[in-house]
């Protein structure tokens, strides 16, 4: 295996919103993780354990209120030059959640597919531009004739292919794709999945992909973090975590996923996490800490021992 | 165990502006009273328009019931006037929506909307219906009643909204309970509470379930029996065992296969089923799903197959278990669920001539 190399790295980083009366919500909470290049890292949870808010963040569509993000070492909230930002832009894209509202109704396929290759000026002339957008439609499954016409006049799985080309067209090296598959139907759904991972295997593209549908995610990651409540509660392989899980949440959240296994839901036992089991006392730091090699938890010291006695 | 509701052959059908919308197409099922049916289909299968074709509240016009008899408790649900519907909506069948953030009255308080449902059907003083609401209240599992009855439901969270409109559809104690994709909002660990409170109350109460829903899991889960539909039809329907590990209709195979195991280790591609569902304006000729079926004869796209049973309670419609057909093996992924079941006949029979 070469050389694993860093694209993405994110230290500490917090974003709060202002909520009036003087509070804050704490969205993201210091989350610290790094994503190889030619990956794809998971990041589930419960909705508003601020998975998305990581994502949107990361891309620089929220300024973070504390922490770094560096892109192949460029900081993304840092100050930089027009040209480097354009740069930066060009090489993160994302893919969003709902297809049906991501997309411009009164742009043609085409024009919404090529804003960014008019933006970044990647086409010379009108002819290539064109060749470009028909390039991408075949790319994503759809075909030619699909350029002059309107966003209603596609289905939703059609719809997110247009999203996915129009996230392709500036030759993006990660993309963040938020839910992208939780609006869509479960045929439709295995379709976008295999595009995205054929996409990977011949782009070398980098992934971060955000849901909350456990199997998806087992099936696309390389490795997955697990958040709850604005922290980053576990961070491991995909086959590693769901094998041995070590957080209560994790273990409380994998015994929620219902299977497609009549016998196995007969006998299913559901775990109930409740914070208060830690049983933390006073003064107590809880760290993000390396269990097993590649195997991180949010855990105190002594808990620390703990697991790591249970998994040697 | 006594039959509750049967429907049969119900057809119902839209008038939009570009045609005649079939979206339920000869639609024929039972239900026996305390047990839950599943409907998987994927949106536009006429799922949801089933259910609410039985709880009639398909707007009519541009809606039409072309077709056929719902059979509630030996009554015709189909002739039955607004007037007489409004008795039995709410008091016979209760309905869980998918979406309880937008199901819910924002201004009226959560216990006034359950005590609307037990004065209009139970005829009981106010009083004594805010009791009653307390007492549904906690019976979903939410925690201090008495306080809660007195709140909006901006004050409730997701998943407490869920429970609040489970006890709305609970108040009058219904015999059926149609609950449309009733988790598909929440996140996996309240589904997991609300499919343990639906059971819990099920066995409570004996109340008899129709579950629509196009997650799998959800199906494994909570259904006694299971009717899978495609393009406005069931396709194929059985008891969860038989749906789960002997399925029949490829496309039922599709469904099972498209989804990604947790168990196994495979990273091999997965089995989409290819395409997207039909236009209902104009259902294709012969078997709807031949487009998309890899499976597909010749005689697929002529003529509609017809429905074979495989045993007392397995029925599919698909031209593969024709004695005439060639065997075809399962994908993979659905290979290593099968399983040989005792209950299955020698030969399929056919039940229905194909049309």
């Amino acid at each position: 295996m070469p050389e694993k190399q860093k694209l993405i790295e994110v230290k500490n980083l917090k974003q709060y919103f202002p909520v009036g009366g003087g509070n804050v919500v704490k969205a993201v909470d210091g989350v610290t993780f790094d994503i190889y290049k030619g990956e794809t890292l998971g990041l589930v949870g419960e909705s508003g354990c601020g998975k998305s808010t990581t994502g949107r963040t990361i891309i620089g569509l929220y300024k973070a209120t504390g922490g770094e993000v560096l892109f192949n070492g460029i900081n993304v909230h840092g100050k930089h030059s027009a040209k480097e930002s354009k740069v930066l832009k060009r090489k993160m894209q994302m893919i969003f959640q709902d297809p049906y509202a991501s997309l411009n109704p009164r742009m043609t396929v085409a024009d919404i597919i090529a804003e960014g290759i008019d933006i970044h000026g990647l086409a010379k002339t009108k002819e290539e531009r064109m060749q470009r957008v028909y390039e991408l439609l075949e790319t994503v499954g759809l075909n030619r004739e699909h350029a002059n016409r309107y966003p209603h006049e596609f289905s939703g799985g059609q719809r997110q292919r247009i999203g996915i080309a129009r996230a392709l067209a500036v030759e993006p090296e990660f993309i963040i794709a938020d839910e992208p598959i939780s609006a869509l139907d479960v045929s439709i759904q295995a379709q976008v999945v295999n595009l995205m991972k054929k996409l990977q295997r011949e782009k070398g593209l980098t992934y971060l992909f955000i849901a909350h549908d456990l199997s998806m995610v087992k099936y696309i990651s390389d490795r997955i973090g697990v958040m709850y409540f604005g922290k980053m509660v576990e961070l491991a392989d995909a086959e590693e975590l769901y094998r041995n899980p070590i957080h209560p949440y994790t273990k409380a959240l994998l015994s929620a996923i219902p299977l497609p296994d009549p016998e196995t839901e007969r006998t299913r036992k559901r775990i109930i996490y409740d914070p208060s089991q830690h049983n933390y006392k006073e003064g107590e730091e809880l760290e993000f800490r390396e269990i097993t090699p590649g195997h991180f938890v949010l855990c105190s010291e002594a808990e620390y021992k703990t697991y790591q006695s249970m998994y040697k | 165990m006594g039959k509750l509701l049967e429907v049969k052959n119900l057809e119902v059908s839209f008038q939009t502006y570009g045609g005649e919308v079939q979206a339920v197409r000869g639609v024929s099922f039972y239900l026996n009273k305390g047990e839950t049916l599943a409907i998987v289909g994927e949106s536009g299968s006429g799922k949801s328009v089933t259910s609410q074709t039985i709880m009639r509240l398909i707007p009519t016009p541009p809606g039409k019931i072309k077709n056929g008899q719902i059979l509630f408790d030996g009554e015709d649900l189909v002739k039955k006037t607004d007037k007489e519907m409004e008795q039995i909506r709410g008091r016979d069948i209760g309905m869980i929506f998918q979406d309880p953030m937008t199901s819910l009255n924002p201004t009226m308080k959560v216990g006034h909307q359950i005590m609307e449902v037990i004065m209009k059907h139970q005829k009981l003083p106010k009083s004594a219906a805010k009791e009653r609401a307390i007492e549904l209240l906690r019976l979903v599992g939410i925690p201090m009643p008495e306080k809660r009855v007195n709140q909006y439901p901006h004050e409730f969270s997701g998943g407490m909204r869920q429970r609040a409109m489970i006890a709305i559809a609970l108040a009058s104690n219904p015999k059926l309970l149609i609950a449309d994709e009733p988790t598909t909002a929440l996140d996996v660990t309240i589904q997991a509470q609300i499919l343990e409170l639906m059971k819990d109350i099920q066995k409570k109460t004996g109340t008899a379930i129709i579950f629509i829903t196009h997650d799998l899991g959800v199906v494994a889960n909570v259904a006694d029996r299971v009717a899978v539909m495609y393009a406005g039809k069931i396709v194929e329907m059985g008891t969860v065992d038989e749906i789960f590990y002997d399925p029949r209709h490829p496309y039922t195979w599709g469904l099972l296969a498209s989804m990604p195991s947790l168990d196994s280790d495979d990273k091999a591609e997965l089995a989409s089923i290819p395409g997207s569902p039909p236009d209902l304006t104009n259902p294709p000729k012969g078997d709807a799903f031949a487009p998309r079926n890899p499976y597909a004869m010749k005689i697929d796209f002529e003529m509609e197959p017809p429905l074979f049973q495989i045993s007392d309670t397995h029925y599919a419609a698909t031209w593969l278990l024709h004695p005439d057909a060639p065997k075809v093996e399962p994908p993979e992924a659905v290979k290593r669920r099968l399983r040989k079941l005792s209950t299955n006949y020698p030969q399929p029979i056919i039940v229905r001539e194909s049309e």
